[in-house]
């Protein structure tokens, strides 16, 4: 395993591979800066440019992205007090006030050296556990995978919204995305509602960037026209001085807190759904517990600026694990990434580690280098980053919408893209107004053949419908799709409760 | 006195209409196969019977709620309104783009949207705002057509009435 990784880091390290992952990552800082633009916005607007390149250049782009946007934006968090996105909330609580007091330089390396650090353990965790993740999914048979895909799809219901009606029906939309079409075992043609075009099914990578870019970006044009803020007027550059040795040894210096907010990440980042923002505020909530001193939390303490960007960068390892080991993407930005792996036709799942190595320890590789990559930017280029993030959202959206259209173009050259680009853009904002999330419908949306496919598999393999649950596996995901269920029930009255009896105190 | 529907009890009903419809075109497919034990419709059916139901749920669980909440006393203040103009404004914008596309071709529509976008989330004052909303529409899609069309060999859409 380590000849293989040292071996994908130095394949990472030609220059072929090493600038993609350069870009990569200084987009995504910047990106991860800019309040407004997500980590997904970011590398859907990537995805196009990576149509031309070798998967693995690709890839390592898109990982540059995703580590550089998650370290990207506690800039705007720490020093302005705006989170550059939601899993650096978190980090505005503590790092604002203490830039505040006239340690701008200390809050920003604190979050960017604890972002490297919590990053390198998501590494050692994604690469320590993938292959034998992948090797358990091997023994896998149509009812376990059936079971796997249920599982991460009750997941990501229960868990993405307050309301876990709302959260099964987006997945349930999604599922119905996939109907459309040909079935996927006997290419009978089904409910098309005689469209031609939807004969073909509809491809997942137009929904995913017309739901997720449409819907942030017009909600945030809802909020236009109002005060203005325009921040580089009477924009100051703050000083960032500071010693990096005693910022590095302030944060190892907590290696307990440290190395939990980090698994905290991770964990989170392994299960589907929940994402980057969850990790951030969880692993806060946690280093607050835990805390000899919690009553210094919100002040500008030092441990709420580590928890939370270890979390948030430990938490793409835990992302990577899932669509690495099992083909199931753990947010939107690895689902762009399945998106880009299957227009090269490549398959992410429990085969990938086996039969596209390389592929795989490039990625590895592409994870930990980006970390590196990633400081050597901050290091050069944070003042400048601070000045993006002044830049007017009336003149990035309409460049971000262009990408996403010439995205949708690219998969295959056609208008029929950009129609269901469009049309899946409204009805994400729709579904945002109509108080639906729009992570389960992704899911379902890129599941659902699976789901499918594999329910027959297990039917014409034997007709028992019991052995979906008798099989312990697949019977034990199950009993979590429901117990995950039953969480989001029990979470779900316990914030009603919570609510009623402040609203009682308040009285 | 009647009350406006909430939005979870519209989409509630907007789903339950879809896949009701979506439901009743199912059973025009063909059953099950000597191959395959179950027909092309059997899966839909299942989801699609699942939407309706959790449709259903969701209406519901928002009466019940609203029960509650009217039984909790009176509503809190209104949110600040939101600018439904401008994003009915940057939809309309967006569509005529994606069908102006192959008419009239990468270049001068992806000019023209971009402009037209700026424009509308923040009215230009002065020329000087007029210049750089040019100027970034411009580099904007200059840059984007080499950048595509050459460099990534993506054949960007070519307008049928301008051939550019």
């Amino acid at each position: 395993m380590y000849e293989l990784l040292l071996q994908g880091i130095l394949h990472i390290l030609q220059l072929k591979y090493l600038m993609p992952l350069a870009i990569g990552t200084l987009v995504g800082v910047v990106g991860g800066a800019l309040p407004g633009i997500t980590n997904t916005m970011t590398v859907i607007m990537v995805l196009p440019f990576t149509f031309g390149l070798e998967p693995l250049q690709g890839l390592a782009a898109m990982i540059g992205v995703y580590v550089g946007g998650e370290s990207g934006g506690l800039i705007a968090s720490t020093l302005l007090g705006i989170p550059g996105k939601p899993s650096s909330v978190a980090t505005m609580f503590d790092g604002f006030p203490m830039a505040k007091k006239g340690e701008p330089g200390r809050a920003l390396w604190l979050g960017i050296w604890a972002s490297f650090f919590g990053g390198l353990l998501g590494g050692v965790f994604l690469i320590g556990t993938t292959e034998p993740l992948a090797a358990l999914a091997l023994k896998f048979g149509p009812w376990e995978y059936f079971s796997l895909f249920v599982f991460a799809l009750s997941m990501v219901a229960g868990l993405t919204g307050a309301s876990l009606t709302a959260g099964l029906l987006s997945g349930a939309i999604g599922l119905v995305v996939t109907v459309m079409g040909n079935d996927p075992v006997m290419g009978q043609t089904r409910l098309t509602l005689g469209i031609r075009f939807l004969e073909g099914g509809i491809p997942f990578l137009p929904v995913l960037i017309g739901v997720f870019a449409f819907a942030q970006i017009m909600s945030d044009v809802e909020k236009m026209g109002g005060a203005r803020r325009d921040g580089a007027a009477g924009f100051i550059t703050p000083k960032l001085v500071v010693s990096h040795l005693k910022v590095i040894w302030e944060i190892l210096s907590r290696p307990v807190m440290l190395l939990w907010t980090s698994f905290v990440g991770v964990l989170i980042g392994v299960l589907p759904g929940i994402g980057g923002s969850a990790a951030n505020v969880m692993a806060y909530d946690q280093a607050k517990k835990f805390s000899p001193h919690p009553e210094r939390f919100g002040t500008g303490t030092p441990e709420g600026i580590i928890a939370s960007e270890a979390a948030n960068n430990s938490n793409v390892g835990g992302s990577l694990v899932t669509i690495m080991a099992f083909g199931i993407p753990g947010d939107a930005v690895t689902a762009v990434m399945l998106g880009a792996l299957t227009i090269h036709g490549i398959q992410p799942g429990p085969l990938f580690m086996s039969q596209q190595s390389t592929l795989a320890y490039g990625m590895f590789a592409s994870y930990i280098l980006a970390h590196f990559l990633m400081i050597a930017i901050m290091f050069v280029g944070v003042r400048w980053f601070l000045r993006v993030v002044t830049v007017p959202k009336s003149t990035l959206f309409p460049i971000v919408l262009v990408l996403c259209v010439v995205g949708a173009y690219a998969l295959d050259n056609t208008m029929a893209n950009v129609y269901v680009l469009a049309l899946f853009g409204v009805i994400g904002y729709l579904m945002v107004k109509g108080a639906l999330p729009l992570a389960p419908l992704i899911l379902g949306v890129i599941l659902g053949d699976q789901i499918e496919i594999n329910m027959i598999r297990a039917i014409m393999t034997d007709s028992n419908p019991w052995l979906f649950f008798t099989r312990p596996i697949s019977g034990g995901l199950l009993l979590l799709s429901v117990a995950s269920v039953v969480f989001a029930l029990w979470q779900h009255h316990r914030h009603q409760r919570r609510v009623a009896s402040a609203a009682d105190a308040d009285f | 006195m009647t009350r406006a529907l909430s939005r979870e009890v519209i989409t509630g009903l907007v789903c339950l209409a879809g896949s009701l419809v979506l439901l009743a075109a199912t059973w025009n497919l063909p059953g099950p196969s000597l191959l395959v034990p179950v027909g092309p419709g059997f899966y839909p059916r299942i989801i699609l019977g699942i939407t309706a139901a959790l449709s259903v749920a969701l209406i519901l669980a928002d009466v019940m709620a609203a029960r509650r909440r009217r039984a909790a006393g009176p509503a809190p203040a209104a949110t600040p309104r939101e600018n439904y103009g401008l994003v009915l404004a940057c939809f309309a914008i967006l569509g005529l783009y994606v069908a102006a596309l192959p008419w009239i071709g990468f270049r001068i529509s992806t000019f023209a949207f971009v402009a037209a976008l700026q424009a509308t989330m923040e009215p230009p004052r002065g020329w000087k705002r007029w210049l750089v909303l040019g100027l970034v529409a411009l580099i904007t899609t200059v840059v984007g057509y080499l950048l595509f069309e050459r460099y990534l060999l993506v054949l960007l859409p070519r307008g049928r009435w301008t051939d550019f």
